[in-house]
C-alpha cells in the first residue's frame, strides 16, 4: 500500500521554475531516498509534502485518498511529521519541552501536564540511552547541548510526532557514528511498523546501509525510482548528473593551466578554523580557482576567514608573498582583498540607501576620503556600473528599486573603482537571472585576464566547469578532490562531493 | 494624484501643516499667541529641545536599536557644571563650554563602550546611565551653590543678536546646516546611515562600525551638554533635574520629523520641524492651564500616535 503518492506536482516562483514535474511515490514500511544536486527541486518537494508550500499543480495521495495540504498544521493533521536541516528548536527551553513543543500534553486544556510531558519525552530519550553523550538529559537546556546532541532532540521531536510519514531531511549531518547507527536501528523498527520514511542525505554509505529505494531528481524532474540493491553509486551518480556528464568541460570554459611565472596571489597554508580544517592551496595571479562540494562543506567559511570575517585559528595566509592574516574586513580591504557573498540581502545590500551609496564605500576607505562629492564620485561610479551593463535609472534612486540581478551588480561595481589584488566569490549568483549570470562571469573572465586572482565557490557545478581554471572540491571542511585539466568533469566533480569523506 | 499623495505624507509636510494648524488654534484660544514676539520665543525654546535631538538623531539613525535615554540627565549636569564654572561671570564662559563639551564627551564615551564592547542594549545602558547620572546630580548639588549663568550667555539665548533674531537661533540654524552637511555630504553621514540600514553589510565593506557607534554616543553627550549651557543662559540658574524632559522630547521631536526608530532613514530638517511643532503643543497647553504631569501624558500619547500614523513598518521594522 502506497503511504504517499505525488503526481505531476510542480511549483514555480515568479519565472523561476523550482519544480517541473515531481513524482514520487513512499509504500509503507520503507526508507525512501531523495536524491539530487543542489537546486534539483528537492527541498521544493519536501516543503510541498509538508505544507509549507502550496503546489501550482499536480495531486498528492495519502493512503490513495486524494488529499489538500493547505500549510503545516494541515500536513501533522493528514499524518506527516518532519525533521528540519535548519534545526528549529527553541535554545532556551528544556530538551524533554522540545521534544513535546508539537503537542504539549495538557490538563483541562489550559494547563502544560508536566508528568504526562516528562513521561512522553522519556521515552524518546530512551532510544539514544548510551550514545547521546555528556550532559544530555531531560531537563538540560537545548542552548547548551553541543550541535549534535541537539540533533538529537530534532530527531526525538520528529519521532515524537509519531506521524506514520516522517520527512529526514539530511538528519545525520553532525552525529557521531555510533548516534548513526542507533538511530537507523530506530529506523528499521519503524519500518517493521509500517511506517514510511522519507530520507534525504548526502552521503552515499548511509544510502546504502539504510535506504531501500531511492528516486533521483534533476533540474526540477523525477527522473527515475531504482531499488537500491540493484544499483550502484556510480550508477545514481550518473542518473543525477544526467547523459553529459562524463564529458570534459565544454570548449568555451577556462584554459586547464595558468602561466604561473608572475607568482602566486593568494597563498594558503595549513589553514584551520571554524568549519574548515587544514586547508592548503594557492592562486595564481590571473587564475580562477573553483570551490566545489556540497552546501557548507567549509567553503564559505574558508572565504568569509580570509576577508577577516571569520575565526583563524592555525595556519597562514599571503598576499603575494607578504603574510596576511586580516583582523577586519576593513583590514582586508586595505591590503586590496575583495569579497562578494552570495547573499546581498545580509551582506552586501545597504537597504534604503541611493545606489550610488551601494558603490561608494570600498573607494571611501581605500581613498581615505573624508567628504562625499556627488559630481566626483559619479564620474567613478558610473563606469564601473557600466562595465556590466547594469540598469538603473538614476544613481540617486534606491538600490532597493532595482531586482535581485541588478542589486549584485551594484555590489560587485564598488570593488572595481579601486581594484583588488584577490577576489573572492563566495557563491556570487544565488538567485540572479541568467543574463546577469552571463554579465557577472564575462567580467570575472576579464578581471582575471588582468591579472586578478579570484577564488569562485558556486553552488552550481555549470558554473565552476565554465569558468574555472581548477577545482577544489570540498568535503567535510577539508579539500577532498583537486580538478584539473580534462578531471573538471560533472562526474567527478559529483563523485568527490558525495563520496564519505 | 498619488504622487501628490505621497508628498503629503511626507514627514517634514505632515509636520509644518501642523505646526501652520497648532499656530492657528492657539492663536484662537489666546489672541496674541502667533504673534512675531512670541513665535521667536517658542523658537528659543524649540532650539534648546532641537540643540538635544540633534543627538538623539544621529543616534537613532545609527540603528540597532539606538537611542540615547540618558540626553535628560547630561543637560541638568551640563547646566550645573556651567553654572559653577562661570559663577555670573563672562570670563567664565569659555571655561563652562569646554567643561560640558568634556562631561558630555565623557558620558557618551561611556554609553558607547557598554554598548559596543559589552554590548549592553542601547535602552538599558543610556537608562542605566541616566539614573546614574540623576544620582550624581543630588551628590553634587549637596552644599554647592547651583551657579548663575554669566551675563552674556543670558543676553545670548533670551536678546535679538541679528536682525532681531536671538543667538541660540542662529546656533540652532548653523548646527541645521552643519547636520545636513555630514549626513548627506560626509563619508562619516554616509556610514551612519549604512550602519543603521544594513549593520552586517557596513562592517563587511569595511565600515568601522563599533567606532562609529562610540562616536555617535559621544556626538549625542555634547550635543545635549551644548543645550544644558544654553539652558543655564535662558532660565538663569540651574535647578534640579533641570533637563528631565528633555529624553522623552527629543525622541519624540526625531519621531514627528520622520526618522525611523529602526535606523538608517530619516534626516534633521524633518527633526528640527518636529522640535519646533512639539514646543508649539507645549504652548498651547500651557495656555489652557494643563499642568506639567499632563503635558508629559499628552507628549506620551503624541509619540504613540505618530507611531501609527507613519505606519508599521516605517517607525519599526519587525
Amino acid at each position: 500500500m502506497s503511504k504517499l503518492k505525488l503526481n505531476g506536482v510542480s511549483k514555480a516562483y515568479g519565472a523561476t521554475l523550482a519544480l517541473r514535474r515531481g513524482d514520487l511515490e513512499v509504500m509503507a514500511g520503507e526508507v525512501h531516498v531523495l536524491m539530487g544536486s543542489n537546486g534539483s527541486g528537492k527541498s521544493t518537494l519536501c516543503k510541498i509534502i509538508a505544507g509549507s508550500v502550496r503546489p501550482d499543480e499536480g495531486r498528492i495521495l495519502i493512503n490513495d485518498t486524494p488529499v489538500t495540504i493547505t500549510g503545516p498544521r494541515s500536513a501533522r493533521a493528514q499524518g506527516i511529521g518532519i525533521f528540519y536541516q535548519e534545526l528549529s528548536l527553541a535554545a532556551h527551553r528544556s530538551v524533554e519541552e522540545n521534544i513535546c513543543l508539537a503537542a504539549l500534553p495538557a490538563r483541562a486544556r489550559l494547563f502544560v501536564d508536566r508528568a504526562a510531558l516528562k513521561d512522553r519525552a522519556a521515552r524518546y530519550i530512551a532510544l539514544f540511552d548510551g550514545v547521546s553523550g555528556e550532559g544530555f538529559s531531560a531537563d538540560a537546556l537545548v542552548g547548551n547541548l553541543r550541535p549534535d546532541q541537539r540533533q538529537l532532540v530534532e530527531i526525538m521531536k520528529a519521532l515524537a510526532s509519531e506521524a506514520p510519514l516522517i520527512i529526514f531531511d539530511e538528519p545525520t549531518s553532525a552525529l557521531d557514528r555510533a548516534q548513526v547507527e542507533r538511530f537507523f536501528e530506530i529506523l528499521r523498527d519503524l519500518k517493521r511498523r509500517g511506517r514510511g520514511i522519507i530520507f534525504i542525505s548526502h552521503r552515499m554509505d548511509e544510502i546504502k546501509a539504510i535506504g531501500d529505494r531511492v528516486t533521483i531528481i534533476r533540474d526540477g524532474e523525477t527522473i527515475t525510482t531504482l531499488n537500491l540493491n540493484e544499483t550502484d553509486a556510480g550508477t545514481v551518480i550518473r542518473l543525477m548528473v544526467g547523459g553529459a556528464g562524463d564529458m570534459p568541460a565544454s570548449q568555451s570554459s577556462a584554459p586547464a593551466a595558468v602561466d604561473a611565472k608572475d607568482g602566486a596571489a593568494l597563498t594558503v597554508r595549513n589553514l584551520s578554523g571554524a568549519g574548515f580544517r587544514n586547508v592548503s592551496f594557492e592562486v595564481a595571479r590571473g587564475e580562477i580557482l573553483g570551490f566545489g562540494g556540497l552546501h557548507g562543506q567549509g567553503q564559505s567559511a574558508l572565504l568569509r576567514a580570509i576577508f577577516g570575517a571569520g575565526s583563524v585559528s592555525t595556519g597562514e595566509i599571503l598576499i603575494g608573498s607578504d603574510r596576511f592574516d586580516a583582523t577586519s574586513p576593513r583590514d582586508a580591504i586595505r591590503r586590496g582583498c575583495a569579497y562578494v557573498s552570495g547573499d546581498r540581502g545580509r551582506d552586501g545590500v545597504i537597504s534604503g540607501r541611493p545606489i550610488i551609496e551601494n558603490v561608494t564605500p570600498i573607494h571611501y576607505l581605500r581613498d581615505r576620503l573624508m567628504i562625499a562629492r556627488p559630481s566626483k564620485l559619479r564620474d567613478k561610479v558610473a563606469p564601473a556600473l557600466e562595465s556590466m551593463h547594469t540598469k538603473f535609472a538614476s544613481l540617486f534612486h534606491p538600490i532597493n528599486s532595482l531586482s535581485g540581478g541588478n542589486q549584485q551588480k551594484v555590489i560587485i561595481a564598488r570593488w572595481l573603482i579601486d581594484r583588488p589584488d584577490v577576489l573572492l566569490l563566495d557563491d556570487p549568483t544565488k538567485g540572479i537571472d541568467l543574463s546577469a549570470k552571463a554579465d557577472l562571469f564575462a567580467l570575472i573572465r576579464q578581471l582575471a585576464a588582468e591579472g586578478l586572482g579570484i577564488i569562485l565557490y558556486s553552488s552550481e557545478d555549470a558554473e565552476l566547469l565554465g569558468n574555472a581554471n581548477r577545482i577544489l572540491v570540498f568535503n567535510g571542511g577539508s579539500v577532498s578532490r583537486e580538478l584539473i585539466g580534462p578531471e573538471r568533469t560533472r562526474y567527478n566533480l559529483y563523485q568527490a562531493a558525495y563520496e564519505a569523506a | 494624484m498619488s504622487r501628490v499623495m505621497s508628498f503629503l505624507r511626507q514627514p517634514i509636510v505632515v509636520a509644518l501643516a501642523l505646526i501652520v494648524l497648532l499656530l492657528y488654534l492657539g492663536e484662537l484660544m489666546s489672541p496674541g499667541f502667533a504673534s512675531g514676539a512670541q513665535i521667536l520665543r517658542l523658537l528659543i525654546v524649540a532650539s534648546l529641545l532641537g540643540i538635544v535631538a540633534a543627538g538623539q538623531n544621529v543616534v537613532i539613525l545609527g540603528g540597532r536599536e539606538g537611542i540615547d535615554l540618558s540626553v535628560g540627565g547630561v543637560v541638568s549636569l551640563s547646566a550645573i557644571i556651567a553654572g559653577n564654572v562661570m559663577n555670573g561671570a563672562d570670563i567664565g564662559i569659555l571655561p563652562a563650554i569646554a567643561a560640558c563639551l568634556v562631561a558630555g564627551a565623557f558620558f557618551g564615551l561611556l554609553n558607547g563602550l557598554g554598548i559596543t564592547l559589552l554590548r549592553i542594549p542601547p535602552l538599558v545602558m543610556t537608562l542605566g546611565m541616566l539614573g546614574v547620572l540623576q544620582g550624581l546630580l543630588v551628590v553634587i548639588r549637596m552644599g554647592i551653590p547651583s551657579g548663575q549663568a554669566a551675563p552674556a550667555l543670558s543676553r545670548f539665548v533670551t536678546q535679538p543678536l541679528f536682525f532681531g533674531v536671538p543667538g541660540i537661533i542662529w546656533l540652532w540654524v548653523a548646527i541645521g546646516i552643519l547636520m545636513a552637511f555630514m549626513l548627506n555630504r560626509t563619508v562619516f553621514g554616509h556610514r551612519i546611515y549604512a550602519i543603521g540600514s544594513n549593520e552586517h553589510a557596513a562592517y563587511m565593506a569595511g565600515v568601522p562600525v563599533r567606532l562609529m557607534r562610540i562616536a555617535l554616543f559621544m556626538i549625542s553627550g555634547m550635543f545635549a551638554a551644548i543645550a544644558g549651557l544654553c539652558l543655564l543662559g535662558y532660565s538663569g540658574s540651574s535647578f534640579a533635574n533641570v533637563g528631565e524632559q528633555y529624553t522623552l522630547t527629543s525622541i519624540i521631536a526625531v519621531v514627528f520629523g520622520g526618522t525611523s526608530l529602526a535606523g538608517g532613514k530619516g534626516g534633521y530638517t524633518g527633526t528640527m520641524a518636529g522640535a519646533f511643532l512639539l514646543v508649539i503643543l507645549q504652548g498651547i497647553l500651557t495656555t489652557v492651564n494643563i499642568d506639567e504631569s499632563g503635558r508629559q501624558m499628552v507628549f506620551g500619547a503624541t509619540l504613540l500616535l505618530l507611531m501609527m500614523f507613519y505606519g508599521r513598518g516605517r517607525a519599526m521594522r519587525a
